[in-house]
């Protein structure tokens, strides 16, 4: 019956041709950047929060797709640029700009220290120690309640100065996207490059072998911290924005089902490329949206329950009949077309 | 800081570190067949719960209600095998771990669909009578928890040592070309390994809900204390896994006795990520297997 329905599946997107990639993407990013004139809030909401997932996603492809370490625990990241940000626009008055950069810095920072002594271990040990660290993470946010806001989350966050003649959401959304694209720019500079070309070298699910690279002169563990610390950048400013956005951040928004989550959008867009990263933090908040909103209106029940089931099917089909992700669709269909 | 809190804090340790323990073992027997890193087993742990309560709740009596779980759990760790690893086995170890992810959050969402997300419970096996020692109290499942991992310790050892299909289990685990040559069907044992993981799960949640109540979402945690039982002691071994779940289930009950009230989880977790990052190959390393 798999077999069958690898088959299928692929012949269904045939069918309804996914053609002319170039053509696709320029209507979808005109579709995109003129969002905030034509769609509501909530859609603009929901896409700015794409975008910050995106952000997030972006580095773990470095990490995952290039590095080839699989990291469950971005959250951290994410959770420290937000924290830090927060803290230091509430408590110390800075500007929040200036706190989101600093968020940002501390991110990084920590990255260096906690990739050294994590990225020592192969293989998928360092996926189960980062979700430990990210379990980590959430009990102290909770437990250093008076700085942190505990387990109810810090309020009251300030707003980015916006300039007057745009709404506060348009402004973010617009951040959101630069930000998002220079993310992407910048890996996809990374992985052709002499860093990336390194990286690929040490990578064994990219069919490299960490000896072979070192013993090549290659000094794998500096590079593999290098990404991991990249990746923290990215989620870190995610995480910054994210709070200057919705004012409120708490820690469940920055656990280990956050950073699942996240690896689940690299995995089902294609852990190598960085646009499936795009693709998977669509179809992930699309999926959570369309579940919350719609589907209790449809068929009534909870909120919330439908949402998990359907993160694990996706995960286990795309896995099962896609496992280089759904950017590699169009690509697999041509092969099928010459072939 | 009295004899009391010590003792109070000793004999949760104890009940704790058994639980980890118990979900470390069932780590411990699919990865140690497999090499799949089966982030779902806390799940199995959670449908064990769920189900004996609602079997209770519908009046069937206690000991068929946990047969009856017991053995729904396993179907539930024969279709993860058949359906979604087996399909994949020979993917790499990241691919297979989030196939077990991706089981994992879809079992959630039907049991929060079927069920609801609210807390569960059940009435301890013996009535909730607790006992009470210098001042200590032992509540009365905790016994019942101690003894049930006990048993599964020594059923465990005796299955793998003593019997053919266990010894065949091992086998597969110490070296599974050799054990492909002496005629030992791999898939049929990787099957059995997730069967017997999801047994060991579903028994271990059933008989914890008295103690530690159960809910949809109570599956990832227990995954990942479980793992951490795993890495510190060494996955490689049941007697590492075992070990690695007692100091997990200490650390855990000593810093909540000794420690600045709120710091205690995060003290405990970071400790012990310290001693797993200071000895990579765990406390009980694998026997003379270069990695």
């Amino acid at each position: 019956m798999m077999r069958e329905l690898g088959v299928i599946i692929p012949a269904i997107a045939d069918r309804y041709g996914v053609r002319g990639g170039r053509v696709a993407s320029v209507i979808a990013l005109a579709v995109l950047l003129t969002l905030p004139l034509w769609g509501n809030t909530y859609l603009v909401t929901v896409f700015s929060t794409i975008a910050l997932y995106s952000i997030v996603a972006l580095g773990l492809v470095l990490l995952t797709g290039l590095a080839g370490q699989v990291s469950l625990g971005q959250g951290v990241f994410y959770g420290i640029g937000a924290y830090v940000s927060a803290i230091c626009t509430v408590r110390l008055g800075l500007p929040p700009a200036l706190a989101a950069v600093i968020g940002v810095v501390v991110a990084g920072l920590v990255a260096v220290p906690v990739g050294r002594a994590i990225l020592r271990l192969r293989g998928i040990i360092v996926a189960g120690v980062t979700l430990t660290v990210n379990l980590v993470f959430f009990y102290l946010v909770v437990s250093v309640s008076s700085l942190t806001g505990g387990a109810t989350g810090f309020v009251l966050i300030p707003r980015f100065s916006a300039p007057h003649f745009m709404r506060y959401s348009t402004f973010v959304f617009y951040l959101a996207w630069l930000l998002a694209i220079v993310c992407l720019v910048l890996t996809l500079h990374l992985a052709r490059s002499r860093i990336g070309r390194a990286l690929k070298a040490g990578n064994l699910l990219a069919g490299g072998s960490e000896d072979t690279a070192q013993v090549l002169g290659i000094d794998v563990m500096h590079y593999k911290v290098g990404a991991y610390v990249v990746a923290a950048v990215f989620a870190g400013t995610a995480g910054a924005v994210y709070a200057h956005y919705m004012t409120v951040i708490e820690p469940n928004s920055c656990g280990a089902q956050f950073s699942v989550l996240i690896a689940i959008m690299v995995i089902v867009g294609g852990v190598t490329n960085p646009w499936g990263a795009l693709l998977g933090a669509g179809l992930i908040v699309g999926i959570t949206e369309f579940f919350r909103e719609v589907a209790p209106i449809l068929v009534g029940g909870p909120t919330g329950a439908y949402e998990l089931a359907a993160y694990g099917i996706v995960l286990v089909l795309c896995l099962l009949f896609l496992p280089e992700g759904l950017f590699s669709l169009p690509a697999r269909l041509r092969r099928r077309r010459e072939a | 800081m009295d004899t009391a809190t010590v003792l109070q804090s000793l004999i949760s340790g104890l009940t704790l570190g058994c639980i980890y323990a118990a979900l470390g073992l069932g780590l411990f027997v699919v990865y140690g067949v497999t090499r799949v890193l089966n982030l779902a087993q806390g799940e199995f742990v959670m449908l064990g719960g769920m189900l004996t309560v609602s079997f209770v709740t519908v009046g069937i009596p206690l000991a068929l209600a946990i047969v009856l779980a017991v053995l729904m759990t396993m179907l539930s760790g024969l279709f993860l095998y058949r359906f979604i690893i087996y399909p994949a086995r020979h993917a790499s170890g990241s691919t297979l771990a989030f196939l077990t992810v991706g089981f994992a959050f879809a079992i959630e969402g039907i049991t929060l669909l079927v069920f609801g997300w609210e807390y569960r419970s059940l009435t301890a096996f013996l009535g909730s009578s607790s006992i009470h020692l210098w001042g200590a109290t032992i509540f009365g499942q905790a016994p019942w928890v101690v003894g049930m991992t006990v048993l599964m310790v020594v059923g465990l050892f005796f299955f793998f040592d003593h019997t053919l299909v266990g010894k065949a289990l091992r086998a597969c685990a110490d070296e599974p070309l050799g054990a492909r040559s002496v005629g030992i069907d791999i898939n049929r044992m990787a099957l059995l390994a997730f069967i017997l993981a999801s047994a060991l799960g579903a028994v271990a949640g059933a008989t914890i809900t008295p103690l530690t109540m159960t809910a949809y979402n109570v599956g990832i945690p227990l995954t990942i204390k479980g793992l951490l039982a795993a890495f510190v002691g060494g996955i490689h071994r049941a007697e590492g896994v075992i070990l690695g779940g007692l100091l997990v289930g200490f650390a855990e009950a000593l810093s909540a006795g000794l420690m600045p009230t709120g710091y205690h989880d995060a003290i405990a977790l970071g400790l012990l990520l310290a001693v797993f990052l200071a000895r990579p190959r765990g406390l009980l390393p694998a026997h003379g297997v270069a990695e």
